[in-house]
Parts: structure tokens; C-alpha cells; sequence
């Protein structure tokens, strides 16, 4: 049967990049149940549109599906104004990069646990979690995020750099916080 | 090279987005600027953090079989929408073909695609999927060709065209379409190439072909024969690059 030939082929490229899928709605999401929505309504609109798929990486095509989904689940359930953040002004204060205290810094990024991380990237504006996302975990290039995010390839690379120095001020924040109670 | 308040040079190199030579002067440069060294170092702890930090959410054990499940029930496809850039062809020009392509798939139905390159599709996803990719792992040419002798009848040449982008990875035995086969294991940037060769058989088996492209299911595969060897290169890579690869293994131009 040439339906079921498809979904076995089908399955064979899909299903080694659920968990790459899941992760990316998960963190968009931001909850379990509507990332598996998510996912699965991405997973059987890449079933429907294989034939469009000309090659390349499978997994950029397929996170680009899930973002579609996830966007448009966002337009079904929530205000499109949660999406659209307007992005913060980009940071070029050359003290957060330029002259670490580096050993402090070290044992700082040590010190932070799991939770607090997630509570800090749950909290940056979306586009930056996405691209900290597809960039540092799922190490795509940018030519890569570019194609997922239909943003072009310097938008990335800017976009990229101003969430790291976000992500990275937020952890300085929260240290200068705990350190008294820690001393 | 200079560097600016920005540091894109210390980015750009932990991000992997460099190529020689400007890699190089990058690197150069890093190693003799403090700021950017410290920016690089912050740059990868970060990462480091975000990957073992970070929790990965993994897929629930049952969301596999629920979108299998769902999957049948999907009508056959239908694609007028464009889900992603398409490379090569303005996008109304690619609808237009899709669209005749499909008509072509619904009509004649199942899809004629030789067998054989359905195998050696099969064959690669397996080798990617089953973690078995190679029985020899090594770039050295010299070790992979006659493993590969030894156990087929057949001696298939046995390249590392690594310093043309295409590094030699290793090579193991497959069984394809009713033949024991070599498979040459290459790689081009992520991509992996498998190179299938097996005697020719047939009327026609001593006789040298031209290089013949097909796509299908999002594969690209190259077919010829050489001094009656035949060879199948599959790969996800895009198809005028894997068409230069098999010019390259076959020693041609």
C-alpha cells in the first residue's frame, strides 16, 4: 500500500526529532499539554506537505513546522500582542562582556541550579529564548535559525547576541540578590 | 583583524561561524586581545551551562503513538502552501510543478520509484537510525579498502576527499537489493553520505554509465557504473553538491 509505505518513510524521518520538537513547543509553550498539541498538529501537517520537503536538514524543516504551529495555536488561544514583543533596546554596555571578573564568574555560572535557570529563560522575551533554544541546545547554525524563524541570517546574529547579554544580566541580577543572604 | 565593542569575532568562532582562512585570523586575533579571549571563554561557559542546566524536555512515551495514530486518518497531500523557503525556484513556479508532481502522484499511484533506490534509501536511513554506521570507523583509506576486499567480491575505490569537503569516515558491509554491498561512509558539513558499491550484474553490467539524480522522499540519490561496479551514493545533502561528491569518488571531473 503506497498510504502506508509513506508513513513508515514518514515516521522513519520524523520520529527521531520528536523530542527536539517537543523540547522547542515545550519551551515556547511554556506548559506540557499544549506543547504536545502543538507537536502533533506540526507533526501531521509535516505528514501533509512531505512532498514540499526538498532536502536539506530534515529537523530544520521539521522545527520550522513546529514554530508555524506554534504561532498559530498562539493566534487561536491568546493575544497575538504576547508574541510581538517589541525587542529591548540592544544593550552595547561594554562592561558585560568586555571585563569579567572571571574566576567569580566561573563558579557563578556553577552555583545556578536548573530551576533557576528555567525561571530565567522563561522570562526573557520569546525570540530570545528561541534563538538561545535552536542555537545553544540544538546547535543549529545560523543560516539554520534563519530558515526556522524566516528572519534574515544578521537579524539572528543580532538577535543572538542581545539575548545572551540578556540572559547573562539576568544571572548577574539574581547573583547580587542571593549573594547577601549567602555571605 | 579588528575587533569592535560589539565581539562578534568571539560569537562568530563559538558559534562555529568561520571559515579558514578567516578562522584562522580570528583565532589569531583572539589569542592576543584579553577582552575578546575573556568574551570567547564566557561565551562557550554559558553554553556549557545551558546544556547541562537547562532541563530537555523530552517527548512523553505516548505522544509517538497518538500522532501515529492520527496519522492515517490524514487525507493524501495536498501541498499549496509553502511551509518553508524553497531554494532554487520563485515559489509560484514550484507551487505550478508541485502541483502537476502530485497530480503525476495521485494519478499513478503507487509511485514508480526503481526499487533498488528505495533500498538503498532504506539502507541509509537504517545505517543513521541503528547507530550502525560503519564497521570500520576510520578516515584511513588504506584501512577501509581492503576490509572492504576481504569481504566482498568486489573491490570498490576507497577515497578520504577530506581537504575537498567530503572527509572519509569508514565504511561497513550492507545488503542491498539482493546483493552484498560495500557502503562508504562520507560526511559533507552534517550531512552523511553513504556510498553503496556492488558488482554490476546483467547484460549491460561491463558497461560505464553517466550519473543519473533522483530525489525522492527527501533524499537525493546518484546512480552510476563504473568498470563494472555499481554505485549509489544516498544523502539528505542537496543535490548538485551530492552530484559533485560522486564526481569526486569516481575520480572523474
Amino acid at each position: 500500500m503506497p498510504q502506508d509505505d509513506r508513513k513508515r518513510r514518514f515516521e522513519l524521518l520524523a520520529l527521531p526529532h520528536l523530542d527536539a520538537a517537543y523540547n522547542l513547543a515545550r519551551w515556547l509553550a511554556g506548559n506540557p499539554a499544549d506543547a504536545e498539541d502543538i507537536v502533533q498538529d506540526a507533526y501531521l501537517r509535516a505528514y501533509r506537505y512531505l512532498d514540499s520537503f526538498n532536502g536539506g536538514e530534515f529537523r530544520v524543516w521539521l522545527l520550522s513546522i513546529v514554530r508555524n504551529s506554534f504561532l498559530d495555536w498562539v493566534r487561536e488561544n491568546r493575544s497575538a500582542r504576547l508574541l510581538f514583543q517589541a525587542e529591548p533596546p540592544a544593550e552595547t554596555d561594554e562592561t558585560l562582556w568586555g571585563h569579567p571578573p572571571r574566576d567569580p564568574e566561573a563558579m557563578l555560572l556553577d552555583s545556578i541550579d536548573s530551576q533557576t535557570l528555567e525561571r530565567l529563560m522563561l522570562r526573557l522575551p520569546l525570540e530570545y529564548r528561541e534563538v538561545l533554544l535552536l542555537r545553544e541546545v540544538e546547535d543549529l547554525s545560523y543560516k539554520e535559525i534563519a530558515a526556522i524563524t524566516a528572519t534574515p541570517t544578521g537579524t539572528v546574529m543580532s538577535r543572538l547576541s542581545r539575548a545572551r547579554l540578556a540572559l547573562r544580566k539576568s544571572w548577574l541580577d539574581t547573583h547580587k540578590m542571593e549573594v547577601p543572604h549567602g555571605l | 583583524m579588528a575587533c569592535n565593542r560589539t565581539r562578534t569575532i568571539p560569537a562568530m568562532l563559538a558559534d562555529g561561524a568561520l571559515r579558514q582562512p578567516r578562522r584562522f585570523l580570528a583565532e589569531r586575533h583572539v589569542g592576543g586581545c584579553p577582552d575578546c579571549a575573556a568574551a570567547l571563554e564566557a561565551l562557550q561557559a554559558a553554553r556549557t551551562m545551558l546544556r547541562t542546566k537547562l532541563p530537555f524536555h523530552r517527548a512523553p512515551p505516548n505522544l509517538a503513538s497518538r500522532i501515529g495514530a492520527a496519522l492515517p486518518r490524514e487525507a493524501p497531500p495536498v501541498p499549496l502552501r509553502r511551509w518553508f523557503p524553497t531554494q532554487a525556484l520563485g515559489g509560484g513556479l514550484v507551487g505550478a510543478l508541485a502541483g502537476i508532481a502530485l497530480t503525476f502522484v495521485v494519478l499513478h499511484a503507487p509511485s514508480r520509484t526503481d526499487p533498488v533506490v528505495q533500498d538503498v534509501i532504506d539502507s541509509h536511513v537504517r545505517s543513521l537510525l541503528a547507530e550502525h554506521l560503519m564497521d570500520v570507523p576510520t578516515s584511513d583509506q588504506h584501512t577501509v579498502k581492503p576490509w572492504l576486499s576481504a569481504r566482498l567480491d568486489v573491490s570498490p575505490p576507497v577515497r578520504d576527499l577530506a581537504e575537498l569537503g567530503f572527509p572519509l569516515l569508514g565504511g561497513r558491509l550492507d545488503y542491498v537489493d539482493g546483493h552484498k554491498s560495500a557502503a562508504v561512509v562520507y560526511r559533507h558539513a552534517k550531512h552523511i553520505i553513504n556510498l553503496f558499491a556492488w558488482a554490476a550484474t546483467g547484460a549491460a553490467a561491463g558497461a560505464d554509465t553517466g550519473f543519473s539524480e533522483t530525489a525522492h522522499q527527501g533524499f537525493n540519490v546518484v546512480t552510476w557504473r563504473r568498470d563494472g561496479i555499481a554505485y549509489h551514493a544516498v544523502s539528505d545533502l542537496e543535490a548538485d553538491q551530492l552530484a559533485a561528491f560522486a564526481r569526486l569518488v569516481s575520480g572523474g571531473n
